[in-house]
C-alpha cells in the first residue's frame, strides 16, 4: 500500500492514525447504513445495491485499518504473525474435521492481540481470511473485517486488564462475540442470502419463518453461535498463557507496558 | 496435504500478469454484485469464467473444487430462500409456516449466481498463479513487503505447524492422553496440544526477526526486483479499462431504473 520511510517519525504516525480512524468510520457507516437504510433485498431493485455495498464497505476499511497497522510493527511482531496466521487456520480446520459446533478460527489472532497488541491482531485478522481463501476456501473473504474487529477488541481488552483474571476473559470473549455477530450479519445476510453453511442456514429459515427480516435472521442466528465461540477461544487462549511462564511472557513489550497479565514478582521491570 | 493449490501448467491464463488477474477478479466481482439479476452472475459464469477455465487447462479441477464447495450451500440457499423469504408474496406452494413463492426461488437464483462467480473466479486465480509471482507483483506495485513476507511465510509454514501438532500430540499420547470418541470431549485434547505448540512456535520468533533484521528486513528502501514479472502494454491498458466498465455497471441501474 506504501512506499513510504517509517523514519520519517510523526508524518509517517499521523498518516497511520488516520488510515485506522478512517478504515473503522468506514465500516461503521457501512453497518449503519445496511441496518438503518435496511435497503430492499433483490425484488424491487432500484435501490443502492446492498450486496455490493456490503462488501465494498467492510473490504476497503479492512484493508486501510490493515495498512495503518501495518507500519506500527516491530520487526519480532511481524515474524509473529505467521504463527498466530497458522494457529488460526490449523486449529480452525481441526474443529471442522472434528465436526465441533464451534469455528474456534481466531485463537491466533486473540494470542497474538493479548501478546503484542491491537495492531498486530489486526494485521492477524486479515490475513488469516486473505491466506484461508487462498488454500482451502475464498468465501470467507468477505468476512475478513470480522477477523480486524476480533483482534481490535482483544488487543484492547488485554491492554485494559481483562487477562489478569482467569474469570474476566470469558466475558471479554462474550462481548467480542457479540459485536462480531452484528458486524457480520450484513454480509451474511446480503452477500450469501443467510447460507453461509448448511447448519447455520437452516436456523437462518427457521427465523425468518418466525416473520423476521433476512437481517434480523442473520444476527439472531450470529448471536447465537458467535459469543460461545468467542468466549471459547478467549478461555482457550488465557488458559494456554496462563500455563506458559512467565519470562516468556514477559518478553513482550506490549505485555510489559500495560501489565497484561497480574503476575507476583516481575512487575519491578 | 499441500499448501497451496495451484497447478502448474502452460497456458495464456497462466502467462498473465498477476495483477492483471486479479484486478479482472475484483471487476467482475463489482459487476456482479451491483447489478441484481439473476442472468448477470449466470452470463458471466458462463461466458467469461468457464472460457477462462477451459484455456487455462485447470477446467476440471475447477469444476471439482466449485462443486465440493458450492453444492451444499446453493442447494440450502434454494430451500432456505425458497421457503421462508420474507418479501415472498407469489405463493407456488403452502405448508403451514412455509410458502414456495417465486420472489424466493428468485432471491435464490440471485445471490447462489452471484456466489458461483465468486467462488469459481477466486479458485481459479489461485489455481493459475503462484502465490510467490502473485506476491512479487503486488510488491513491484508498490504493495508493502511485510504483506507478502507474512503471506509467503504462513504458506512455508503450515505444513510445519501441522508436522509439530502431530508429534505433540503422539508425545502426549505416549504420556498416557487419552483421546476420546466424544467429539465434544475432544475439545479438551486441545489444551495438552496448544501449549507446547505455541511455547515452541514463539520461542523459534526471537531467532527469525534477529536473522531478519541483519538481512535488513524493516528497512524501507525502494529495492529492484529479483525475478521480473511479465507485463505487457495490452494488459496496462485493460487494467484501466476493466474498472471503467465496472463503474459503469455501478451506475447503469440507477440511469435504467429498475430493470
Amino acid at each position: 500500500m506504501s512506499t513510504t520511510t517509517t523514519g520519517q517519525g510523526n508524518a509517517n504516525r499521523t498518516r497511520n492514525l488516520a488510515l485506522i480512524v478512517i478504515g473503522t468510520l468506514i465500516v461503521l457507516a457501512t453497518y449503519l447504513y445496511l441496518v438503518i437504510a435496511q435497503p430492499t433485498e433483490l425484488a424491487d431493485n432500484a435501490s443502492a445495491p446492498a450486496g455490493l455495498i456490503a462488501m465494498a464497505g467492510y473490504l476497503v476499511g479492512a484493508v486501510l485499518i490493515a495498512a495503518g497497522s501495518i507500519h506500527r510493527l516491530s520487526t519480532v511482531t511481524i515474524a509473529m504473525v505467521p504463527v498466530a496466521i497458522a494457529l488460526n487456520i490449523v486449529v480452525g480446520q481441526l474443529v471442522v474435521v472434528l465436526a465441533l459446533p464451534v469455528y474456534l478460527d481466531s485463537i491466533g489472532t486473540v494470542l497474538i492481540s493479548v501478546l503484542a497488541g491491537p495492531a498486530a491482531g489486526v494485521v492477524t485478522g486479515i490475513l488469516t481470511n486473505v491466506i484461508w481463501g487462498l488454500i482451502l476456501s475464498p468465501s470467507v473473504l468477505p468476512f475478513a473485517v470480522v477477523q480486524v474487529v476480533i483482534g481490535l477488541m482483544a488487543g484492547y481488552a488485554a491492554r485494559y486488564g481483562m487477562f489478569r483474571r482467569v474469570w474476566l476473559a470469558p466475558i471479554a470473549g462474550a462481548v467480542t462475540g457479540v459485536v462480531a455477530a452484528m458486524i457480520s450479519a450484513p454480509i451474511a445476510a446480503f452477500v450469501f442470502g443467510g447460507v453461509t453453511a448448511p447448519g447455520t442456514g437452516a436456523l437462518v429459515g427457521m427465523f425468518q419463518a418466525w416473520g423476521n427480516s433476512l437481517l434480523a435472521s442473520t444476527t439472531f442466528q450470529g448471536l447465537l453461535s458467535d459469543p460461545l465461540d468467542k468466549l471459547l477461544s478467549f478461555t482457550v487462549v488465557v488458559l494456554i498463557l496462563t500455563a506458559l511462564p512467565s519470562r516468556f511472557l514477559q518478553r513482550f513489550p506490549f505485555v510489559r507496558e500495560y501489565r497484561v497479565f497480574r503476575r507476583p514478582g516481575v512487575k519491578a521491570a | 496435504m499441500s499448501t497451496t493449490l495451484y497447478v502448474e501448467r502452460v497456458s495464456p491464463v497462466h502467462r498473465l500478469n498477476p495483477v492483471t488477474k486479479l484486478v479482472a477478479l475484483l471487476c467482475l466481482l463489482v459487476v456482479v454484485f451491483a447489478i441484481a439479476q439473476w442472468w448477470v452472475g449466470v452470463g458471466v459464469l458462463l461466458l467469461v469464467i468457464v472460457p477462462a477455465a477451459v484455456a487455462s487447462g485447470c477446467g476440471g479441477v475447477l469444476a471439482g473444487f466449485a462443486l465440493r464447495l458450492l453444492l451444499p450451500v446453493l442447494a440450502m440457499l434454494v430451500l432456505v430462500q425458497g421457503l421462508t423469504y420474507p418479501g415472498g408474496q407469489t405463493v407456488l406452494w403452502e405448508w403451514g409456516p412455509l410458502a414456495l413463492t417465486t420472489e424466493g426461488l428468485l432471491f435464490a437464483a440471485t445471490i447462489g449466481a452471484r456466489l458461483a462467480c465468486l467462488v469459481c473466479a477466486s479458485v481459479l486465480l489461485v489455481l493459475t498463479t503462484h502465490p510467490g509471482e502473485l506476491m512479487s507483483a503486488l510488491t513491484e506495485k508498490g504493495l508493502s513487503p511485510k504483506f507478502s513476507y507474512i503471506i509467503s511465510s504462513t504458506l512455508q509454514l503450515i505444513p510445519s505447524f501441522r508436522d509439530r501438532a502431530d508429534s505433540i500430540l503422539l508425545a502426549q499420547q505416549a504420556r498416557g492422553l487419552a483421546v476420546p470418541r466424544n467429539p465434544l470431549r475432544r475439545l479438551g485434547v486441545l489444551m495438552p496440544l496448544l501449549g507446547p505448540l505455541v511455547l515452541g512456535m514463539f520461542t523459534d520468533v526471537e531467532e527469525r526477526s534477529t536473522a531478519m533484521e541483519a538481512r535488513g528486513f524493516g528497512s524501507t528502501a525502494r529495492r529492484t526486483s529479483l525475478v521480473p514479472v511479465p507485463d505487457t502494454t495490452a494488459q496496462r491498458v485493460a487494467r484501466w479499462v476493466m474498472p471503467a466498465l465496472a463503474a459503469v455497471a455501478i451506475v447503469a441501474p440507477f440511469v435504467w431504473g429498475s430493470r
